[in-house]
């Protein structure tokens, strides 16, 4: 199966072993699952509530489907037919030797469909499967809780941690396999399968963002705020669209996204790993970063399994042994890293390269941590500001936010640099794999992050089930302990979330300088005029315009996620309000209809899938076809710096909001029901979409954006020639153009025709 | 079913009730729509102290269950002066409920004097029957006298107060921490603390003349207070670390 001229014994049975431990990391997965559904359910009033999450998580999970699917159908022709524009790459043809044209375009074709097929649908499962584990999870936690700390721990982590080992199993199966079939031809199909995944985690992104603050808005607003009701009232008619909401925000959205920046680095590193062998002849360039990614999966195995707490206790223990098993799987890896070093590399850059990462995302947690953890300066500071009102709050946020974005940025142009630093002399191309291989290091230990991540959710909807089920004093005290623990673990891996995504980009960048420069060459182009040798030259006007406008996009898009949370929310507002006129559901005689608020969630969410979806995948194509490949580069540079930039703002600064508010409801400044919290509920509101939804979709659409820009790279360059085909790429543009307004249009209007539900 | 006597503080009110004190302070919050947001302060009365006060025949005839088979949750006996009317031995528990309707129930503890800190300054809310934010060097039992004792221009026969919290400004007015202090205009604050501590003669200082009709629950001191010239009955308000052990529905509703 594997064709690899000059591979050694070693670098054979190294990349069937990296296979093994990639199927080994999803059995790990099945094992888990098997563990955790043992547990039972509970009482029949906790099943009863956790059915209602359950059924509104299945229907969003079918909507969702039923709108992706027929996207992932036409991508998949597109990309199928992508060969027959631009032909398959030299190592395509070096790889298939002997094979006519037609044969190889054919090969090709197919396989970048069925590389996207696969990266669309294991981004789907990890999205879906994960969710589903976490639904399944929850009531069992709740359970657990009235037995003990540890066992809840236990079960919470654990389905937590099937997400992740999914999203390492999947990841490294699909780039393995990948791989082993293609070889150095590698690259022209691994762009379809990260783009599946980046494609389908944007849908998962904004759609889980939309759909979790529409509902969690919309039911703080009249449940809390107008209505008196606490946290979780089963009166709330939209109590279980809120539950589910954390389900599909945190837990699918977030494991698709950090799926999709996984692949996309593995993507990244073997295309330009490629482009190293192809200089050095050294397969060690493309062995490493699938050696990297196994190492990882094993280590966050055994790092998943130390985590477990005592029967009695607290929760700083929880995040302690959380803690205990992401360095003890940080520690495995760095030392297997250092041995591959050693006896196999026979040189230190690649694997400094990957420390680097490892230690890039310590840094990013401390920072996140720092200003987002009500136990720092930052968020007290914030909180003061809540005794002056909801504006010194909201402003000092802001500032706090802006302060964030700032160091995150100078964090990882330091890491860049020092990249540059290990690969010093080196040409360019080394320099950028170096960046990629500091993504892999980075997300070495996704499967500790993963678990990390949505042991939240599962915590919070035990939680919601163990007050809506009305469980006793000593269970709701497990169940609030770890919830607080899910909380600041969420926070945390937001960081590493939004930080591999800014690598990821780079090295996707890096890759589209490579890529452009290699088609530049097939076209025959002069030396003088590749991408490579001329750069993107910024100072050009034609250049400039590309990069403001990719500065723009991620503004634009965050607009319209915003606008798209704040108009759902004021229908779930309307609707809790309608219902709670209906007699017999304050008095708790009649149940109120929860579905009818998931559902309005679930329209909502999807309705803005569409045009989103294509103004990140249109807007590459508009620049590229009428300003051309270099503005397009320009274009990404744009997209990548203010995309980076107002992301960790969003979410950092939301976040600094909620743990503001959180640690005023601790029993700063009066507690519930001051000044200082009245002002603080307002911060939060305000920092819900910003931290949950236009934030954390900023990370996926920067990679459409690449990726796309990636596929269509040689098309345009092909194209842009004087003659009867330009014309054709300004007619592109314009189509291009046109849908973009439609698609502005159509989001800020929230559709062109009016659902039953929404006025 | 049982009836109940409740002498509300917030509005101030008799109100005979078929629902026990938990339930009555739910409905007092919140109401039977749970359309209304509001705390409830309210003192369970022992009938049998009260019984010659007030027309029992028509607290029989109206509380009575409904229709539907729901007990009666309110029917108001008086809503003028009714503090005065009721004698402190009729006073049972007091009973603190949350804008969400959880009920903390607090006891008649022995009036102890050690918790008072020697020259340390205080701060009143006034409850029942007026409802100023007073500033104080007297001690509650002090306070409480100085008012009902009808020595000063004005008073009133009988007064129910909570001691509030006031961390550093207790001692040092002027360069004390207000850091942790959830009341609005600090500043007006520390000048009412400044002049009790300046002025000799001046025990007691205006801080806010009317009520918002809340009181946040984590910056209560002492405890409520309710007396006369003669008696004090005191209410002892659990700390935050006894409020999470033993009620932890309200510690999380606070």
């Amino acid at each position: 199966m594997i064709s690899l001229p000059g591979a050694s014994t070693f670098e054979i049975i190294a990349i069937w072993i990296v296979l093994g431990i990639a199927f080994f990391g999803l059995a790990y997965a099945l094992l888990l699952r098997r563990q955790v559904l043992a547990h039972d359910k509970g009482t029949e009033r906790m099943q009863a509530v956790w059915g209602g999450i359950s059924e509104g998580a299945d229907t969003y999970l079918k909507r969702q489907l039923k709108t992706i699917v027929p996207l992932i159908g036409v991508f998949t022709i597109v990309l199928f037919l992508s060969v027959y524009i631009v032909p398959p790459s030299e190592e395509s043809k070096l790889r298939f030797a002997g094979r006519s044209d037609e044969a190889l375009k054919l090969l090709i074709g197919v396989g970048r469909a069925v590389a996207f097929i696969m990266g669309a649908c294991f981004s789907l499962m990890v999205g879906q499967f994960g969710m589903r584990m976490a639904v399944q999870a929850n009531v069992r936690v709740a359970s657990a809780s009235t037995r003990s700390f540890g066992e809840a721990l236990k079960i919470a982590y654990r389905a937590g941690t099937v997400t992740g080992m999914l999203t390492d199993g999947l990841g490294l199966l699909g780039g393995t396999i990948i791989f082993m079939i293609f070889g150095v031809a590698s690259p022209d199909t691994l762009l379809g399968f990260g783009f599946g995944g980046t494609l389908l985690a944007l849908f998962m992104r904004v759609g889980g963002g939309i759909y979790t603050k529409a509902a969690d808005v919309g039911a703080d607003l009249v449940g809390k705020v107008e209505a008196g009701l606490p946290e979780d009232d089963e009166r709330n008619a939209a109590v279980v669209a809120d539950l589910v909401g954390d389900n599909v925000g945190d837990c699918a959205g977030m494991a698709a996204d950090i799926f999709e920046s996984y692949e996309v680095t593995i993507v990244s590193s073997l295309i330009l790993g490629v482009v190293c062998f192809s200089i050095t002849h050294e397969l060690s360039w493309i062995i490493f970063p699938l050696l990297v990614r196994g190492i990882g999966v094993l280590s966050s195995i055994i790092g998943t399994y130390l985590v477990k707490g005592k029967k009695d206790s607290k929760e700083n223990n929880a995040l302690g042994s959380i803690n205990k098993g992401f360095y003890t799987s940080a520690a495995i890896s760095i030392v297997m890293f250092g041995m591959i070093a050693f006896f196999y590399l026979h040189e230190w850059r690649s694997f400094l390269s990957v420390v680097m990462g490892i230690v890039l995302a310590l840094v990013l947690d401390h920072i996140t941590k720092h200003f987002t953890d009500g136990h720092y300066e930052p968020v007290k500071e914030i909180a003061k500001n809540a005794k002056t009102g909801a504006a010194t709050l909201i402003l000092k946020g802001m500032a706090y936010g802006f302060e964030v974005a700032v160091w995150q940025t100078v964090v990882i142009a330091l890491t860049i640099l020092s990249t540059l630093i290990i690969y010093w002399g080196q040409p360019a191309v080394f320099v950028l794999y170096g960046v990629a291989m500091t993504g892999i290091g980075m997300l070495t230990l996704t499967g500790n992050n993963v678990a990390m991540d949505a042991f939240g959710p599962i915590a919070d909807n035990a939680n919601g089930i163990g007050e809506l089920a009305h469980l006793d004093k000593d269970a709701r005290k497990i169940m609030d302990s770890l919830d607080a623990t899910g909380n600041t673990t969420k926070a945390i891996t937001k960081g590493v979330a939004i930080g591999s995504a800014v690598i990821a980009a780079v090295s996707l960048f890096g890759s589209f300088l490579t890529d452009v420069s290699k088609v530049q060459l097939q076209m025959g182009f002069d030396k003088a005029d590749l991408l490579s040798s001329t750069g993107i030259r910024i100072s050009v006007p034609i250049i400039f315009v590309g990069f403001l406008i990719g500065g723009v996009i991620p503004w634009l898009f965050s607009s319209l996620t915003i606008n798209a949370v704040t108009r759902a929310a004021y229908q779930i507002v309307e609707e809790v309000r309608r219902q709670f006129r209906i007699p017999g559901i304050i008095e708790r005689t009649v149940k109120p209809d929860y579905q009818r608020a998931v559902d309005i969630c679930t329209i909502s969410a999807q309705r803005e899938l569409i045009p989103l979806a294509l103004i990140a995948v249109v807007s590459p194509l508009l620049i590229g076809s009428l300003l051309g490949v270099e503005a397009l580069g320009g274009f990404l540079a744009g997209v990548i710096l203010s995309g980076q930039l107002l992301a960790v703002f969003m979410a950092s600064s939301g976040g600094a909001w909620d743990n503001a508010k959180k640690t005023i409801e601790d029993g700063l400044y009066g507690g519930k029901g001051s000044d200082a919290h009245h002002a603080a509920v307002v911060g939060d509101t305000v920092g819900d979409p910003l931290k949950d939804t236009s934030g954390p979709a900023l990370n996926p659409m920067i990679k459409v954006i690449n990726l796309v820009s990636l596929l269509a790279a040689p098309v345009l360059i092909a194209y842009q020639k004087p003659g009867p085909l330009a014309t054709g790429m300004i007619i592109t543009g314009v189509i291009a153009g046109i849908i973009i307004v439609g698609s502005i249009l159509f989001s800020k209007r929230g559709g062109f025709k009016k659902h039953p539900f929404i006025e | 079913m049982s009836k109940y006597i409740y002498l509300s503080a917030i509005p101030e009110a008799l109100i005979a009730s078929m629902l026990p004190p938990k339930e009555f302070g739910e409905y007092m919050a919140t109401g039977t729509q749970k359309r209304n947001v509001s705390q409830a302060i309210f003192f369970e009365i022992d009938m049998e102290e009260i019984r010659d006060l007030i027309d029992m025949d028509y607290v029989n005839s109206r509380c009575i269950r409904k229709e539907n088979g729901a007990p009666k949750s309110s029917v108001y006996l008086s809503v003028y002066r009714a503090l005065e009317m009721i004698p402190l031995r009729a006073l049972k528990s007091l009973y603190v409920t949350t804008e969400t309707g959880v009920v903390l129930e607090l006891q008649k503890t022995e009036y102890d004097k050690t918790r008072i800190v020697p020259g340390a300054l205080h701060l009143y809310q006034e409850v029942c029957p007026v409802s100023p934010l007073v500033a104080s060097s007297f001690s509650p039992e002090e306070f409480l006298s100085s008012i009902t004792s009808g020595v000063m221009h004005i008073g009133v026969p009988k007064l129910f107060f909570v001691d509030l919290k006031l961390g550093e400004l207790a001692i040092d007015p002027i360069s004390g921490s207000a850091e942790q202090l959830p009341y609005r205009n600090v500043g007006h604050l520390r000048d009412c603390l400044e002049i009790l501590k300046t002025e000799d003669k001046k025990h007691m200082k205006t801080v806010q003349r009317t009520f918002s009709g809340t009181v946040l629950y984590r910056t209560i001191n002492t405890g409520f207070y309710i007396g006369d010239k003669d008696n004090i009955i005191y209410y002892k308000y659990p700390t935050m670390a006894e409020i999470e052990d033993k009620n932890y529905d309200f510690f999380r509703a606070i």
